[in-house]
């Protein structure tokens, strides 16, 4: 069983990941760093933003919510392309008829998102490290924070572009409903900017977006401002990745082979 | 069939149906069947007569609704994990890992099924893509192959690892001749070798090339099984074309007189036994098909002596297969609007 898991993650890997998706997924966040991150400090000049009870450069408040937004990233294109390509490739059927069973299936698959999500935000984090090394303190008490909301982050987006591909017929729509709730999470989120001083309805919208929790909570591992309200945000991604990882697991059980 | 001892059989299956949901007719109803060690069984039908859903059912991705399925003489469903590690199946479907070459998805396809030697593995390979002919697209993405090409490595991979029982289910669809031919060719030498092949086709040539037994499918049923002459000899009802080629032009009236001499012996009266045309070697035949060749052949030969005609050649033609797969079809009242899945190719 656990011999199976692992080769599926294997092949997982082997298959979904290549060359352009390892430029794509170092390359896009890095603009945001790097580019983004300095063209706005010029705008915003020395002000700093508040995270708790420290203040911290603008770089440091991006580089710590693209870490977030790269778990979503990596997690997200990588289940939704094994079980886009599983199903209309065949593979699935293949896989099933070898000495694989959906059950292993499907906890390969969850490895692998979690695997890549926390592959990604690690990347991110070492890249990044440049911008925000002065700000960060990472302790041992916010570490499992950070790798918490790191990986349920993982399993909730995963699962979530799970749920779209094993739903959607045309690759047409999957790609027109995929960017369009994507360009949601992650603008409509605390990843770019703090969710403070937002009028209501943006705030409300904020927190209706797991991205906002997945980076609020590993924001504040990074520069340990842990409060009670980090632990709300740890119930409520928890309960959200949970849900959604269950109504993922369903539509893969029904995936037709 | 009988029920013999199950271990005898490769596969044995008893009463098996299935139904789809709540439907109220069964896309498999009640069939039966064993397939010998080291033969080659050939699940024939029309589309739609159950043969891919009785394969799904066979290789596990379907739960039968009842009946008893023993592969190597052990339960299937009870022992599904132990007898998996000893089948082969190439689905009707395409499958290939889009963004890896050829030759990358062979070895993680290698690896998939516990070849764990890296060395052995590069050794299948090899002899992989020179058997199969694939040296020259090893190097290709499967995305960037074209249908056959796809095909072709989909059928080949399977053969990377070790096993007693090997399903296909319409492998040569997308295959031009040769790549078939050598498929064929090399799925026999398997069976020398001790393989067992339980092969769905469209194809009655490839069906009568390869297979040991054959049975027939309609509407979830079986509704022939014999070996391929077995077919011919039971469904064929002796019917069989004298085909006769001549030198000279054959005038209307002796074609005329043939039909007579055909319809007179005939029970069943029918308007195409006879028929003339000019074959692409620019020689002149004409072909007589009746139940009872033997009978009217000296009629006939007498009629042409008479004629005055030069005879060069004249065979006896045994029903073809698929002669027998239409005449049996037909019977079973596959006519009735359905489309005919004979592909003579």
């Amino acid at each position: 069983m656990v011999n199976n898991i692992l080769l599926l993650v294997y092949r997982n890997l082997v298959a979904a990941i290549d060359k352009s998706f390892l430029i794509w997924m170092v390359a896009f966040p890095v603009v945001y760093i790097f580019i983004v991150g300095y063209a706005y400090s010029t705008l915003i000049g020395n002000r700093e933003i508040s995270i708790g009870s420290v203040s911290v450069t603008y770089t440091s408040f991006l580089t710590s919510g693209v870490i977030g937004f790269n778990a979503m990233n990596g997690s997200s294109a990588v289940a939704g392309g094994i079980v886009w390509n599983d199903k209309r490739n065949g593979m699935l059927q293949q896989l099933l008829v070898m000495r694989f069973s959906k059950v292993q299936y499907i906890i390969g698959n969850l490895i692998t998102i979690i695997l890549i999500g926390l592959v990604s935000a690690a990347l991110i984090m070492i890249i990044g490290l440049p911008t925000m090394y002065k700000n960060a303190n990472i302790t041992l008490w916010s570490v499992p924070y950070i790798i918490y909301a790191l990986a349920s982050g993982s399993v909730f987006f995963g699962s979530f572009t799970i749920i779209l591909s094993t739903k959607i017929k045309s690759s047409e729509a999957h790609n027109v409903i995929s960017n369009g709730l994507f360009l949601f999470f992650t603008f409509v989120s605390s990843a770019f900017y703090p969710a403070q001083g937002l009028p209501s309805p943006l705030t409300i919208a904020f927190y209706l977006n797991p991205l906002t929790y997945i980076v609020d909570i590993s924001r504040a591992g990074i520069f340990s401002q842990i409060s009670a309200f980090t632990n709300i945000q740890v119930l409520i991604l928890g309960a959200l990745a949970a849900t959604v990882f269950v109504i993922a697991i369903r539509s893969m059980i029904s995936m037709k082979v | 069939m009988c029920k013999i001892q199950k271990s005898e059989y490769c596969i044995s299956v008893s009463n098996l149906r299935k139904r789809y949901g709540k439907a109220n007719t069964y896309a498999i109803n009640d069939i039966t069947f064993d397939v010998k060690y080291g033969s080659v069984f050939g699940f024939l039908g029309p589309n739609g007569a159950g043969k891919t859903t009785t394969v799904k059912i066979l290789t596990t991705l379907l739960r039968a609704t009842s009946g008893s399925i023993y592969i190597f003489g052990r339960q299937l469903l009870k022992n599904q994990s132990e007898i998996k590690k000893r089948v082969g199946v190439v689905s009707q479907n395409p499958s290939f890992e889009t963004n890896l070459t050829v030759e990358r998805a062979l070895d993680l396809y290698g690896i998939l099924w516990g070849l764990n030697d890296k060395q052995l593995r590069k050794e299948k390979i090899n002899k992989i893509l020179n058997t199969f002919d694939l040296e020259s697209i090893k190097s290709i993405k499967n995305d960037e192959l074209s249908i056959g090409q796809r095909r072709r490595v989909q059928v080949a991979r399977e053969f990377i690892h070790e096993m007693d029982l090997l399903f296909l289910d319409e492998p040569t669809v997308g295959l031009d001749p040769s790549a078939r031919r050598l498929l064929l060719d090399y799925i026999k030498s398997q069976v020398k070798s001790g393989l067992t092949v339980f092969f769905t086709t469209h194809i009655m040539e490839e069906a009568e090339y390869l297979c040991d037994q054959i049975a027939i499918m309609d509407k979830g049923k079986i509704i022939a099984f014999d070996t391929p002459s077995g077919l011919k000899q039971k469904y064929g009802k002796g019917t069989k074309t004298i085909e006769l080629t001549f030198n000279d032009i054959p005038n209307k009236l002796l074609i005329d007189h043939l039909k007579n001499i055909v319809n007179k012996r005939q029970s069943r009266k029918d308007p195409n036994s006879t028929n003339s045309f000019i074959g692409s070697n620019g020689v002149h035949t004409i072909t007589i098909t009746a139940d009872n060749v033997e009978e009217i052949i000296s009629e006939v030969l007498q009629l042409i002596y008479k004629d005055g005609l030069q005879l060069e050649n004249i065979s006896i033609i045994p029903p073809s297969l698929e002669e027998v797969f239409l005449s049996v079809v037909d019977k079973n009242g596959y006519s009735n609007g359905r489309e005919v899945g004979v592909n003579s190719s």
